[in-house]
């Protein structure tokens, strides 16, 4: 039987199983009672959303606002249970009574905790994977605009950085070492990428060398809106979500409606950033005196020998007088660049309804203003989530969201043509405007690095990116009986985005044209089906669980770039249908893709103390060609219960004991489409339009296979004072989907092949610990820390080098039995003492230093990270301070042989210095015996090597992220109001590192490539946000 | 009440067999898949004009070809943000992982293979739209740029100069699949291959096709008066040559108007000429001029102090006008920049790849001066404002040699036939300063990699 067979024949199956009358008489479904009640704490206010169902039964009511709820029972005698997070769960036995109140004892342990797993939900103490959890209350009024901020530092295994402190910039979500995981909202799977045109960055002859700036789109979604976020950490956990799931999987389940009195909250906050760290430069005495001293330098290495620059070389350039000098003017340019900038939130929602129909809307306004001139990233967002039941048996609901970002962007932010990569270096003796209130011109003045005065193109580059975001879902729900319901959904993911890049007439790049401007558009529906046959039963202590369904989806997307140049001047027109010539701009065209999946799971577990699984999902690609088409993703797992055995029922101190394993395959097709048919592209010639070839094709091309075990421990002491997980894991990814390098005689540069194997295998560790847990005073600790190793067990091309720019010489290496993302280099050996000269390990001994000597310098991922949270509450006051920490992780700083350049004029006709230098350069080499690390100043030699670990630089770090006051108004002393709680908080606070840049946590070109990862180009620096705001509930 | 819900479900269902019936098989909506490509005439049509494109690459003749050759010899110095790629040519001392030289590589075999791709197809067309004589044109356009490619390969990559040589590069003469690989056939095999496809394309183009904007049968004749004379073949070379001249479709410009070649397109001196337009721009004025206050940084391709010491011994000639050491700013003196690829606002500078002057060149150093080379000479000389020369000058071969070649300095600088020269008659050292094994770039270390090393790398890198 072929594939396409088999899984006719399983949906068929589905259909005869869903239909067939057997089932349908089977239900008992009969009410004959409906019990009410109230669920309150011990001090006497309602519990929300607490657990309340018919001992036995699987299908249970949630209470609303005032605790309180409405049940059906079966007969009027019989056991309720009631259960809520942060509460110990309690049965009540009724006979009779229609109306009860029920009191719930607070409790530390989690157990109890509901987990949002893939196509369904579970216990915490039935979880057999390795799954990350984190609430609303750990990550609202955070003053950040990408969700995967709040999670930083937050979870074992989940390594969040950012890369840039652009607004609205994307973060690195890498889970267990692996990058870019599959965001689900609501179950609808999330383009996540940046989806913009103009996130590359163009060299001076328009060649694209890097990618620059990546607006993540997960920034569309609110990140309050947001109720949960679960991360399906281990293979077996991610395993349902097969070929995208290789990576691991973030679900994001958004606040829902509650029955009850409706409430109305409010949450408002505003504040300052500035950037967290400048670097310092030379000032304009300090700079003069610098060039003086590397012409003095080199003076006297000529009169010693006249040919040590070189037969015919002209000393006049070291003894003509300076043609400028430190008059007046001392500009320092990062300073000119940056300010403090405002950020603001408004938002509010609306969450109530009733027993049929509970609804949540929101709307906000985000407008964080950028901390360097002119940029800035603003959204607005509006969600509406709907439940309705029908009747008995079936409901309906709807979660909707719509967003509109707008986004000035900071032009080829980091690129080296960008804004803060140009001030860097400016010549501390150019102004900022001439005498006659003009942008100065650069080219009058030293420091040949720049491409323009860097204010001037923060203000006359206007590069903005403004998206519109429909992310909808529209769900029904039928229960047969008791334990078996059928889920169908249609989801839509519609984004669209119009990029303006406009070059102003008096910039650099625009005077020669008259100006230059391109306009992008792209625009993406991805549409989902999903059909869920779910069964859950109780027999005995039998636990039975079991799923079935199928799911499609498409993806269409497209891609179009005008540009034009010759605006009229002076105007400020700049739209591209003004320009007097139109010309290309090659962009990546659109895409179309489909994936049909069939996934089936069940769970089973024994009196909750054995617990097991096993899932299976195939998925079928319209990337790969027929009969590669479809892979599967198996995966299994069981779990232990100790406490629940005889001989610990009773221990007082180890209260909760669970061991895990758990095995599982998932897959990787992120390859883009189109990549499995050898093509030709449109070429013209001579105003003709015709075909050249594209693409070769390897036929056998199929899916990224990563199988991963886990092993682990989830405990509590003493009821959950101390509670905490560890795991250990192996994943294992496999015919690795790369682009090889092939014989150029093909035509062809690389072919998409699998090859290659990567092995990541580490341990997590994490506790809580409520240290002190009076009424009064509270005090928790949350501790998290991850140990990681990466290798490259296999790779079709061994020692391949890569560049991290393409105009760059290599900056990283691909070798079997180092991690992948090694950086690659020389190394440099220190000063020599008597020369002030940089000496360099000469590997092959052939007493030249060049690339023959390079050799593996360090890695950009961290051997350890983690997060440290202290969480107080005194009365009223809460007190919140969360760090978190990374150590092994280097950086190539390739951005500082530009601000360390000692001097160096790279002109042959060395009529200017390269770039200013940082203050750094004051500790430089002088006179013999001076032992320092920074070689002396030469204006003449490049007494430095770009690729060397002169510039690879230790970037752990240990940082405070957050730390958070505030105070919540009793409800007696604000009778009209049900919560007022105000805050101040300090994002940013301070880095402990001995990074040299910005920071050591961002990374050019996104980081997001993990092969070139690691590399800091000046990227936009993080800012350090004081807000101030309030959460008010009516 | 059940029996609605029920229908639900049916129809629900229905949709859902309905959907999984659509095939996984999408189409990409700007691009053709390679099996539909040569399915008639206009696939073929289509075909050669993505080849006369591929030429247009910016690694090949959209600029970094010609004046990645020229900054390896004397008369080009590096400009640039401080790039170790660019630095490294510049200073001929270029590492086989240069990134540069990686790409030309890439993009010349990209040519060879779109060619073949036509030329593998072209026979199985029975089109009735296409004539005899189209055909012929297609084929023979195809082998022209072929051989010409395989040439420009030759002369970057393997030891020319040296017909005794194991060191030629890759002939590729049919359809590669991704695994193949060709390795380097010897320079006289070299030679072999891309004068057949010459000769083949000479006798398939038509008399009259004159159109220098592709490639026409003039062309070709220059391409073989130019292989020739580096293979040292001079009697085949100045016969081919004297036949592009007494053809007399091409000529030399009034010597006023001599300029125009650059400001105008398409000059009666240019023979083929590969056009560019504000769509489809090149990168020559990019890289050699900018903008009028360019900084050092900002230009890739200096012309270097050599070639301003090499124009004031000769004040008469007009050629000097094109080079401008004057008007830089200070940073780019004293090294200054060519004038021949302005045109800041439409960047359309075309690739001047073949022009009636550097037959003129071929011409005389092929009959030499016994054969009466100093006529041709003498007639660009004085074409371009120098006095002729006479034997008085020229008192022996070598003496008309330098002339010759100093000839060749003036006249097609910028143009990347220098380093050639220089790698010609193995002057590496004499005038470089560098040893003689760099006259030719080094086989990329990628290629190498790819290969696992199969395919060996030039002696000395």
């Amino acid at each position: 039987m072929t594939n396409k067979t088999v899984l006719n024949c399983i949906s068929s199956f589905l259909i005869i199983f869903l239909f067939s009358p057997a089932i349908l008489n089977a239900q008992n479904y009969t009410v004959m009672v409906t019990v009410k009640g109230i669920v309150k704490d011990a001090s006497g206010n309602g519990i929300a959303a607490a657990t309340v169902n018919v001992k036995g039964k699987v299908s249970a009511v949630a209470t609303a606002a005032d605790g309180s709820f409405t049940l059906p029972v079966p007969a009027p005698k019989c056991i309720i249970e009631f259960s809520s997070v942060g509460f110990k769960n309690k049965s009540v036995e009724i006979n009779g009574e229609e109306n009860i109140v029920v009191v719930l004892q607070e409790s530390s342990s989690q157990l109890g905790e509901v987990i949002v797993t893939g196509y369904g939900s579970q216990k915490k103490s039935n979880l057999t994977g390795a799954v990350a959890s984190i609430g609303n209350k750990d990550f609202k009024d955070q003053p950040v605009s990408n969700l995967a901020n709040s999670i930083q530092g937050k979870l074992s295994g989940i390594n969040v950085t950012s890369p840039s402190g652009t607004p609205g910039a994307g973060l690195l979500v890498s889970i267990r070492g692996a990058q870019n995981p599959l965001y689900v909202v609501d179950g609808i799977p999330m383009i996540s990428e940046s989806n913009s045109s103009l996130s590359t960055s163009f060299n001076t002859t328009g060649e694209e060398v890097g990618q620059g700036q990546n607006i993540s789109s997960i920034t569309d979604i609110n990140p309050n809106d947001i109720e949960s976020i679960e991360i399906l950490k281990d293979a077996s956990s991610a395993a349902i979500y097969g070929s995208r799931a290789s990576n691991g999987v973030v679900l994001i389940t958004t606040k829902k409606g509650r029955a009850g009195k409706s409430q109305i909250g409010f949450n408002v906050y505003t504040g300052m950033q500035k950037v967290a760290k400048k670097i310092n430069f030379l000032n304009a005495n300090q700079f003069v005196d610098f060039i003086n001293e590397a012409r003095a330098n080199d003076l006297k290495l000529y009169n010693a020998d006249n040919n040590v620059f070189g037969a015919g070389f002209d000393a006049t350039v070291l003894t003509d007088p300076l043609n400028y000098s430190a008059g007046n003017i001392n500009t320092v340019w990062l300073d000119q660049i940056f300010r403090t900038a405002p950020i603001n939130n408004y938002e509010v929602n609306v969450r109530g309804g009733n027993e049929k129909t509970k609804f949540f809307i929101s709307g906000g306004y985000f407008d964080q203003q950028g901390i360097v001139i002119e940029n800035y990233f603003k959204r607005m967002n509006a969600r509406i989530n709907i439940d309705h039941a029908v009747n008995d048996r079936f409901s309906i609901g709807t979660n909707l969201s719509i967003s509109k970002t707008l986004n000035r962007r900071s032009f080829n932010d980091d690129t080296y043509s960008g804004i803060v990569t140009n001030a860097i270096g400016a010549s501390p003796l150019m102004p900022v405007y001439d005498a006659a209130g003009n942008y100065s011109k650069f080219e009058d003045y030293q420091a040949s690095w720049l491409s323009d005065n860097p204010v001037k193109s923060a203000h006359e580059i206007v590069g903005t990116t403004d998206g519109y975001r429909l992310l909808g879902s529209f769900f029904g729900e039928y229960k047969f009986t008791d334990y078996l319901k059928f889920k169908t959904s249609f989801s839509a993911d519609y984004v669209a985005l119009t990029d303006k890049l406009f070059l102003s007439p008096i910039t650099t790049d625009g005077a020669p044209i008259g100006g230059r401007a391109t306009k992008a558009n792209f625009n993406s529906q991805t549409w989902l089906n999903e059909n869920i046959l779910s069964f859950q039963k109780l027999y005995g202590k039998h636990n039975l669980g079991a799923l079935a369904g199928f799911t499609q989806q498409g993806t269409t997307s497209d891609r179009n770039a005008t540009s034009g140049q010759g605006f009229p001047l002076g105007s400020g027109l700049s739209d591209v249908s003004v320009a007097a010539i139109i010309t290309r701009t090659p962009v990546a065209p659109g895409g179309n893709n489909r994936l049909h999946s069939y996934l089936a799971r069940v769970t089973y577990d024994y009196d909750g103390k054995y617990l097991a699984s096993v899932s299976i999902r195939a998925d079928g690609s319209s990337r790969f060609t027929e009969g590669k088409q479809y892979g599967y993703f198996p995966s299994f797992s069981a779990g232990w219960n100790i406490n629940r055995e005889n001989f610990m029922e009773n221990s007082k101190t180890l209260t909760a004991l669970k061991l895990r394993a758990s095995y599982g395959f998932t897959g990787d097709q992120e390859i883009g489409d189109y990549q499995n048919k050898p093509l030709w592209q449109p070429a013209i010639y001579n105003g003709q339009s015709g075909l050249k070839p594209k693409l070769i094709t390897d036929p056998n091309l199929t899916w990224q296979k990563n199988r991963g075990l886990n092993v682990g421990i989830d405990f509590e002491l003493w009821n959950g004072i101390i509670s905490g997980s560890s795991d250990y894991f192996v994943n294992t990814r496999t015919d690795l989907l790369n682009y090889v390098p092939i014989a150029g005689t093909t035509g062809f540069a690389t072919l998409l092949t699998n090859g290659g194997e990567v092995e990541d295998k580490g341990f997590e560790f994490n506790v809580t610990s409520r240290n002190i847990g009076t009424t009064n005073f509270k005090w928790t600790t949350n501790f998290n820390i991850t140990f990681q190793t990466n290798t490259l067990l296999k790779t079709p091309i061994d020692n391949q080098l890569l560049s991290a720019y393409n105009d760059l010489n290599p900056t990283h290496i691909l070798k079997v039995g180092q991690p992948v993302g090694s950086f690659w280099g020389v190394k440099y050996t220190g000063v020599n003492a008597q020369t002030g000269d940089a000496t360099f390990e000469d590997l092959d001994k052939n007493g030249t230093i060049d690339a023959n000597d390079a050799q593996i310098l360090g890695k950009a991922r961290p051997d350890f990270y983690g997060g440290l949270t202290n969480s107080f509450r005194f009365k009223n006051f809460d007190l919140m301070i969360a760090a978190q920490f990374s150590s092994g992780n280097k950086v190539y700083n390739l951005i500082r042989p530009v601000y360390e350049n000692l001097g160096y004029s790279n002109d042959g006709g060395l009529g200017q210095v390269y770039a200013n230098n940082s203050v750094n350069s004051l500790k430089r080499w002088q006179k013999p015996g001076d032992v320092t690390d920074v070689p002396r100043a030469s204006f003449v030699n490049k007494n430095y090597i770009e690729n060397s670990s002169m510039f690879v630089e230790d970037a752990s770090f240990f940082r405070i992220r957050t730390v958070n006051i505030g105070y919540t108004f009793s409800k007696k002393s604000i009778k009209v109001l049900s919560g007022l709680h105000i805050y101040a908080q300090v994002q940013n606070l301070f880095v402990f590192t001995k990074y040299k840049g910005f920071d050591p946590e961002v990374s050019s070109n996104g980081g997001n490539i993990d092969r070139t990862a690691g590399v800091d180009y000046a990227a936009y620096p993080p800012a350090r946000t004081f807000t101030f705001g309030f959460n008010l509930n009516l | 009440m059940k029996r609605i819900f029920n229908n639900i479900f049916t129809i629900c269902t229905s949709a859902i067999l309905l959907f999984s019936c659509q095939k996984l098989d999408v189409n990409s909506p700007t691009d053709v898949p390679t099996d539909l490509v040569f399915k008639n005439a206009d696939g073929l049509r289509s075909a050669l004009v993505g080849l006369y494109n591929n030429l247009q690459q910016r690694d090949y003749y959209g600029a970094y070809y010609p004046l990645m050759a020229d900054l390896n010899s004397d008369i080009c110095t590096a400009g640039g943000y401080d790039i170790p790629a660019l630095n490294e040519i510049g200073a001929h001392a270029i590492t086989s992982s240069n990134l540069y030289v990686e790409r030309i590589y890439l993009a010349l075999y990209k040519c060879v293979a779109n060619a073949n791709a036509i030329l593998a197809s072209v026979d199985g067309i029975n089109d009735p739209n296409l004539s005899a004589e189209e055909k012929s044109s297609i084929k023979g356009q195809a082998l022209a740029i072929r051989g010409m490619v395989h040439f420009d390969a030759l002369r970057m990559f393997g030891y020319h100069w040296d017909n005794a040589s194991a060191n030629g590069v890759p002939i590729v003469l049919t359809v590669q699949q991704a695994a193949d690989v060709v390795l380097r056939s010897t320079v006289a095999a070299s030679y072999t291959a891309i004068l057949k496809d010459l000769n083949d394309a000479d006798a398939l183009l038509a008399a009259g096709s004159t159109d220098a904007k592709y490639s026409n049968k003039l062309m070709v004749k220059g391409l073989l008066a130019r292989v020739y004379l580096y293979k040292k073949d001079y009697a085949n070379a100045a016969a081919f040559a004297t036949a592009v001249i007494a053809d007399g479709t091409f000529s030399l410009l009034n010597s006023a108007d001599f300029p125009g070649i650059y400001t105008g397109r398409l000059s009666a001196e240019s023979i083929f000429e590969l056009s560019f337009d504000a769509q489809n721009q090149s990168a020559f004025n990019g890289t050699t001029y900018v903008r009028p206050d360019a900084l050092r940084t900002e230009v890739f391709f200096l012309a270097s102090q050599q070639l301003n010491t090499f124009f004031e011994a000769r004040p008469t000639d007009k050629r000097s006008e094109l080079v401008d050491f004057v008007n830089n700013d200070a940073g780019i003196l004293p090294d200054g920049r060519t004038l021949k690829y302005r045109g800041e606002v439409t960047k359309d500078n075309p690739a001047y790849i073949l022009r009636i002057a550097e037959i003129y060149l071929i011409a005389a150093e092929a009959n030499k001066l016994a054969g009466g080379g100093l006529t041709y000479l003498n007639t660009l000389r004085t074409n371009r404002g120098m006095v002729a020369l006479d034997t008085e000058d020229i008192p022996d071969e070598a003496t008309f040699l330098q002339a010759v070649l100093d000839e060749r300095e003036a006249e097609l600088n910028f143009e990347g036939h220098r380093f050639f020269d220089l790698a010609r008659y193995q002057q590496m050292e004499s005038v470089l300063g560098v040893a003689n094994s760099n006259a030719v770039f080094p086989i990329p270390l990628r290629e190498l990699a790819a290969t696992n090393n199969k395919l060996s790398q030039n002696p000395g890198f």
